[in-house]
């Protein structure tokens, strides 16, 4: 085995001669040189081993009985698995009718006899070469176009292959099953026809100066668009979307390829998304009213309390003025005085009541440009009713010229509330009477940041992770909804809460709001 | 009975609440003085004052049970009314088991809140004549010589005669005399009343 041959798969070499003795001679030079040798001594046989064999070259004498070389030339070429064997003839004819002959049969190449051994093995070595490669060159052809059909098959998206006036060329067995047509049925039709101007349907009706893919065929545009509607043979019609790439060759535009696919779940999805938000969003709103409604529950002393004091003072009064009504003669001044102390104390009770109806009733107003003092201010008066015996209370501190916030203030004052009273129980089992601190400021161009602050408690470590999930609680009559809800009003507002810890000790809660300034009105 | 006049001390940090009960007790014929917080009331607070306080529970500051606490260690004998509001029944009770003399919800009806009003003053009378026999005792106690003392303590021991003398080896006949002073300057001539007495003062006696 030589050198030459030991690198190349090993290649098969068909000998045909009728003269033993050339067969042998043939075999001894090419032995031995990495070949598999098939001998035939007539046509009929080289015919037989050529197609079981599949050699790659073929010597092939002309001179035979029966079957000449010719004969024998003609049938291998005219089979495909044998077509593309190169058939070298063997002949001592040397002349030229015969050689040009040998050629327009399909044969490759020609050697006289008597041949050199050196010839044979060139002449067989580089066709033997040429034809392996062309074999493994095929080979590799036919597996990418598999590997593109079969791409293009499994491929859920409809693919089709315009020219440039629409017509469909190519169409992939997803574009069938979407259109409801087989492939065949699709291939010829026009694009536009079928997909936009004819069945009628009235649902499918595209501006005639702007129908999809147009400018694509005819100017070379690449398009993309979502939510067209396309129609079906049998005039239904389906919503789309789809990209349109020019196909061009050089300067010349051929046509277009069109990848589409039908939308009509993805949209029932949108839908659906849609509406489970719209839930969420009624859950929370509904769940934030239980919460106040629960809060109330929780301050309820405490309003009882602040109605009380008036009433108390009222009945006291009254008293006060029937007495002095008894006495002779009535003192018109005293009297008048007490009554008007009566009027105030009503008025002051009324107060206490409208402000609980404000926070209790259920937001229909949604978001609203709203000044965060007033708003604080009143949450801080509305916190202090539950202010017990020994505290220092809450002071607000909000700078005169803070920008107005965008934000639903009934949400808004209920997570103030909750943060505030939060401070004020921390600040209650701390033991100390140092004020709550409520402020305000500004954070960056877009967002007013509010802070609450006490001297309490403090967080444990393990808190800090999961203070905001929900049914967790450091209280031990607390249910764990508290600040999960709070975070989730703050997120609605499109807010941030969060917590830090003071290095004077106690604890921060902040929540963010954005500037009304900064959010574009109408949404 | 003291010389001081009774005075209702009125306690109470809501303005509106403090001058209608002000007016209504003044009405009412009732002396009364108003305090806006517990500090003030402390203040002024003085061991001859007569009367009883109408003390609002719930206060910022001070509120009406620490005041209790700081009066009860002052000795007072106030009475004290509580006002509470709603849900303050807890603390009503605390301020009970502290001595107060009652307690009274808001809003209240005036008679009721006169009903206790009178019941403390009446309670107070009681106290100070009892205070004012408590303090007779004490000073007549303080009459006694040291000898004498010592022996009013055998003799409220039960000890007899004979045993206090062998046992302060003196003779019998000076602890007879010494027996009979003390009796004298106790103002009894009964054994048992005159332990009935050191009894009672017992508490003022070991304070010393």
């Amino acid at each position: 085995m030589t050198e030459a041959v030991s690198t190349t798969p090993e290649a098969t070499v068909l000998l045909v001669d009728d003269n033993a003795q050339n067969l042998k001679v043939l075999y001894e030079t090419l032995k031995d040189r990495g070949y598999r040798l098939l001998i035939a001594n007539d046509g009929d046989k080289a015919l037989t081993l050529a197609q079981r064999h599949l050699p790659e070259v073929i010597l092939l004498d002309i001179m035979m009985p029966d079957m000449d070389g010719y004969e024998v030339c003609r049938r291998l070429k005219a089979m495909p698995e044998t077509a593309d064997s190169a058939v070298v003839f063997l002949s001592a004819l040397d002349d030229l009718d015969a050689k040009v002959k040998g050629f327009t049969l399909g044969g490759a190449d020609y050697i006289a006899k008597p041949f050199q051994a050196q010839e044979v093995i060139a002449r067989v070595w580089t066709h033997a070469q040429v034809i392996l490669l062309e074999r493994q060159l095929q080979a590799r052809n036919r597996q990418l176009e598999n590997d593109q059909s079969r791409i293009l098959n499994s491929i859920s998206e409809g693919i089709y292959g315009l020219d440039s006036d629409g017509n469909i060329i190519f169409a992939n067995p997803a574009a069938a099953m979407i259109t409801r047509c087989t492939i065949d049925e699709l291939i010829g039709r026009n694009f536009f026809d079928l997909h936009f101007r004819l069945g009628g349907n009235p649902r499918c009706a595209p501006d005639p100066a702007n129908v999809p893919v147009d400018a694509t065929c005819k100017q070379g545009i690449a398009e993309h668009q979502r939510d067209i509607v396309m129609q079906r043979r049998d005039g239904s019609c389906f919503p789309a979307e789809y990209r349109a790439t020019p196909k061009r060759e050089g300067d010349q535009l051929l046509g277009a390829v069109v990848v589409f696919r039908d939308i009509s779940s993805e949209l029932d999805n949108e839908r659906a998304l849609d509406d489970a938000r719209a839930l969420v969003q009624e859950q929370r709103d509904q769940l934030a009213h239980a919460s106040r409604m629960s809060t109330m529950g929780e301050m309820a002393a405490g309003f009882a309390h602040e109605v009380n004091q008036p009433l108390t003072a009222i009945t006291n009064y009254a008293r006060v003025a029937l007495r002095l009504v008894a006495d002779e003669p009535v003192d018109r001044e005293v009297l008048g005085q007490t009554l008007g102390k009566i009027e105030a104390q009503s008025y002051r009770a009324s107060e206490v009541i409208r402000r609980i109806r404000s926070f209790v009733k259920k937001p229909a107003v949604g978001k609203e440009v709203l000044s965060l003092a007033s708003l604080l201010e009143e949450t801080r008066q509305f916190a202090e009713v539950d202010v017990r015996n020994n505290e220092g209370g809450v002071d607000v501190v909000v700078p005169e010229d803070l920008p107005e916030v965008i934000a639903d203030p009934v949400q808004v004052q209920q997570v103030a509330l909750n943060l505030i009273r939060n401070a004020l129980e921390s600040t209650r089992s701390a033991g100390n009477n140092e004020p709550v601190l409520v402020a305000a400021q500004k954070q960056g161009p877009n967002c007013i940041r509010v802070t609450v602050t006490d001297q309490g408690e403090g967080l444990s470590g393990d808190a800090e992770e999961k203070l905001f999930l929900p049914f967790y609680t450091t209280k031990s009559e607390g249910m764990g909804i508290g600040l999960a809800l709070c975070r989730s009003l703050i997120q609605a507002q499109g807010g941030e809460i969060g917590f830090e810890r003071p290095e004077a000790g106690g604890a921060r809660f902040f929540f963010t709001l954005p500037v009304a300034a900064s959010v574009p009105s109408g949404r | 009975m003291s010389e001081t006049q009774q005075t209702v001390y009125v306690v109470e940090d809501d303005e509106a609440v403090r001058d209608s009960l002000e007016l209504l007790l003044k009405s009412a014929r009732k002396v009364v003085r108003p305090y806006s917080t517990a500090n003030a009331f402390l203040a002024d607070y003085t061991d001859s004052m007569a009367g009883c306080i109408v003390l609002d529970i719930r206060m910022p500051g001070m509120d009406g049970l620490e005041l209790q606490k700081r009066l009860n260690e002052r000795h007072s004998i106030l009475p004290i009314i509580f006002v509470t509001g709603h849900g303050d029944v807890p603390l009503a009770v605390d301020a009970m088991k502290e001595g107060a003399a009652d307690f009274i919800q808001k809003p209240y009806r005036e008679e009721a809140l006169l009903e206790k009003i009178e019941a403390a003053l009446a309670q107070d009378r009681e106290q100070r004549k009892t205070l004012g026999e408590k303090q007779e005792i004490v000073r007549r106690i303080n009459t006694l010589t040291p000898r004498e003392h010592e022996i009013m303590d055998r003799m409220i021991a039960g000890q007899a005669n004979k045993v206090i003398a062998i046992e302060l080896e003196i003779s019998q006949r000076t602890v007879e005399i010494h027996r009979s002073r003390v009796m004298h300057k106790m103002g009894t001539h009964s054994l048992a009343h005159l332990v009935r007495m050191v009894l009672s003062v017992k508490d003022l006696i070991d304070d010393r």
